[in-house]
């Protein structure tokens, strides 16, 4: 840690990894009700599950991304942060907002629509955490006067993210134009500008784990960001093929959507060649399995199989089936909650001020490869279903309740693979509050050695 | 390739893109009025938009293939069952479903009859959206369009005392095997003609000037077509022989008056 405010990351990756773990739960209570019968079923219904599941996902994720950048922006702006004390008020109304919100769901206070259920005023205290992170990010950069690129493309991503969240704050009576502006927030946020998020984030990463040479990345950090929006934006519209929109669109989204695995590859292949050029020499050795990973599974899960389902001749079977699961669940573990969990990882030596950046410890490299092996058999498993609920339900007309009782044997498959991945997770949580270095304080914060860092 | 060159691409093809999205928005706009017949966006639907919304609906069912795959699609369930059927579902999920059968079933959500008549006028208002053919084939919360494509499945056992219930279990048994010659689905025709929709079509037909049979209204009808299916011969390639109909004509005496009573309740539920 080179500058003694980038421990407010800290407390920001307690809280995403906390709340990492709580969104275990209620992934295994949701596939277990696929089971059922469920006994819980007048506690907790299915729906209220699911949808803490997927809210405390975009919650925790989004934490870690502003913990990620209240470590990186002093650090590549070569600052302190503008105002640690209001860095610590926003995670706090941040948290009382989600939190909030994740209880009110218990009880059924909804806004109902898929992944922005979030309640008007929880809405308004999202909006007014965003504007207080990027004041002080940007303060800190103004005083700074200096602006790289790899953190120009992360808090981008980051202010760009707040204002695609405006949508969501409106309402429409058409249900078809609400479904289209939706899209701009969920859509326009997960295939765009989260992915710059992904980008900074993977810049950083592999600039300070390979040393490779910052100009070479950051040029082709631009090349990556103008290959998702390319993609992308129109990309959008493979989400509008059926939901009412003029037929224009089912080309065009067929077409763009089909380019969106490009930017992944793009960065897979980033990942890749640094390490080609120079090497992966860097004793943070569980930094380096996360941030290539995220590379390498990101491409995988959200450009290969997105495009698995993405054309329309396909999309017009497998829309709406357990195909769309499949590709979700690999596509944000991989892309973002990967490269969170690699900025953790890499960040971790340092922020508790330990002197060595060694980093490698079994539980460690457990809690990685159950994860990676988990999600692994959840996407097969998800596959498995879908396909066959593509062809019992879709193609041969076996009724909706029919079909799921013959697509039980891959719930079970769930069960399992996401109880690998569960473990992993814990262990992953273990590995951070127990087992990480925690030092000696020979070198006292903001005296940190410099190492090979350039 | 300069790094200037490469943000050059970045900002010039971002903004392109961005334009080109934001342009075709604005023509969205204007087609929308048309795709999705606003000028049928009354107050009951705007208020049944609330419900869906705020009875979560969309975290276990999918509307336009939008939502939770835990439980059927509704995109077109106004078009394929009644009013009066979803109304009466509505009040109790249980009398038509159960969960040691179906191993998951939906909370009686307690609506009062104001939320369930406009939620039945949000659905009915959904299922006329332009959605360019989707569903490719109706997708049915049960049975089977096919005969035997449930292969392996034990005999349907009904969920409820509830004769929509007896009446649909009873179909997909053998005997009787109504299943076996009709099925429910749109446009699947066996031996016998499809029966969805048969309540609308059934009306329309006893109103109808070929009509000389003995009923009054569609149950009538239908209770007639399964007693004496000579009564009216509907007109298809394999649906009659010499203006005999193939279907069995000794269901009147095969089954029970209160198992006709379920089928007839069973098929009225077929918008």
């Amino acid at each position: 840690m080179r500058y003694r405010t980038q421990v407010v990351a800290y407390p920001y990756w307690v809280v995403a990894l906390l709340l990492y773990g709580l969104q275990m739960v209620f992934g295994l209570l949701a596939i277990a009700k696929y089971l059922g019968p469920d006994p819980i079923r007048t506690l907790l219904p299915f729906d209220v599950s699911k949808e803490i599941h997927t809210n405390l996902l975009i919650v925790w994720v989004l934490t870690g991304f502003m913990g990620a950048a209240y470590w990186l922006v002093p650090e590549e702006s070569r600052t302190e942060l503008y105002s640690p004390r209001l860095a610590y008020w926003q995670l706090g109304l941040w948290t009382v907002a989600g939190v909030t919100a994740v209880v009110g769901y218990l009880f059924g206070w909804t806004a109902g629509n898929k992944l922005l259920e979030q309640p008007m005023p929880v809405k308004i205290a999202i909006v007014v955490v965003m504007l207080m992170f990027l004041y002080n990010i940007g303060m800190t950069i103004w005083r700074a006067r200096r602006l790289t690129t790899t953190e120009g493309v992360l808090v981008a991503g980051l202010a760009a993210s707040a204002l695609l969240y405006l949508p969501s704050l409106l309402s429409f009576d058409n249900y078809t134009v609400s479904i289209f502006y939706r899209w701009w927030t969920v859509h326009l946020w997960v295939e765009g500008v989260w992915e710059m998020i992904q980008g900074g984030l993977l810049a950083y990463l592999l600039i300070r784990l390979s040393g490779a040479d910052r100009e070479v990345m950051e040029k082709w950090l631009y090349v990556i960001v103008a290959l998702t929006f390319i993609s992308g934006i129109l990309g959008t519209a493979h989400h509008y093929f059926w939901v009412g929109v003029p037929s224009y669109w089912l080309p065009l989204g067929g077409f763009f959507s089909a380019l969106e695995p490009l930017s992944f590859l793009a960065m897979a292949s980033y990942a890749y060649m640094a390490m080609r050029r120079s090497g992966l020499a860097h004793p943070n050795r569980l930094a380096i399995h996360w941030t290539i990973g995220s590379a390498i599974f990101s491409a995988l899960g959200a450009g290969i199989l997105g495009l698995a389902h993405t054309w329309p001749a396909v999309n017009r079977w497998t829309h709406g089936t357990m195909i769309t699961p499949m590709h979700g669940h690999m596509a944000f573990f991989g892309a973002y909650v990967m490269i969170v969990l690699g900025m953790v990882t890499y960040a971790a030596p340092g922020l508790f001020g330990h002197e060595a950046e060694q980093r490698e410890t079994p539980v460690g490299l457990w809690a990685f490869w159950l994860q990676i092996g988990g999600m692994f058999g959840m996407t097969m498993a998800f596959a498995t279903a879908g396909i066959s609920q593509t062809y019992l339900e879709r193609i041969l007309g076996l009724g909706y309740l029919e079909t799921q009782q013959k697509i039980q044997v891959h719930f079970l498959m769930l069960v399992g693979t996401g109880i690998l991945f569960t473990i992993g997770v814990a262990l992953f949580l273990y590995d951070f509050f127990f087992l990480a270095p925690r030092l000696s304080r020979k070198a006292a914060p903001g005296t940190w050695p410099a190492t090979a860092e350039a | 390739m300069t790094k200037r060159q490469t943000r050059a691409f970045f900002f010039a093809s971002t903004g392109l893109f961005s334009a080109i999205f934001i342009a075709l928005t604005v023509d969205s706009h204007r087609q929308f009025p048309r795709l999705t017949h606003a000028d049928q966006i009354t107050p009951a639907v705007v208020a049944g938009k609330h419900v869906w919304h705020q009875k979560d609906c969309i975290n276990c069912h999918t509307l336009l293939g939008e939502g939770a795959y835990y439980a059927p699609d509704l995109t077109k369930i106004a078009q394929q069952r009644g009013a009066a059927y979803l109304r009466t579902f509505l009040q109790d999920p249980w009398r038509f479903y159960s969960e040691e059968r179906d191993r998951r079933i939906m909370p009686n959500l307690h609506l009062s009859d104001r939320q369930i008549d406009d939620l039945i006028a949000f659905l009915t208002w959904v299922s006329h959206i332009d959605t360019h053919g989707w569903p490719p084939r109706p997708i049915l919360v049960s049975g089977a369009a096919v005969p035997g494509s449930n292969v392996g499945a034990p005999s349907p056992q009904p969920a409820s005392s509830d004769p929509i219930a007896q009446g649909q279990a009873l179909f997909g048994q053998a005997p009787p095997g109504c299943f076996a010659c009709h099925s429910t689905a749109p446009g699947v025709s066996l031996v016998g003609p499809s029966l969805a929709g048969i309540a609308a079509r059934a009306a329309e037909r006893v109103a109808s000037a070929e009509y000389h049979g003995k009923a009054k209204d569609a149950a009538g009808y239908i209770r007639e077509s399964i007693a004496e299916p000579n009564a009216y011969v509907v007109p298809g390639p394999t649906y009659s022989s010499n203006g005999q109909s193939l279907m069995p004509g000794d269901f009147a005496t095969t089954l029970h008056g209160a198992q006709i009573d379920a089928v007839v309740a069973y098929l009225m539920s077929l918008k």
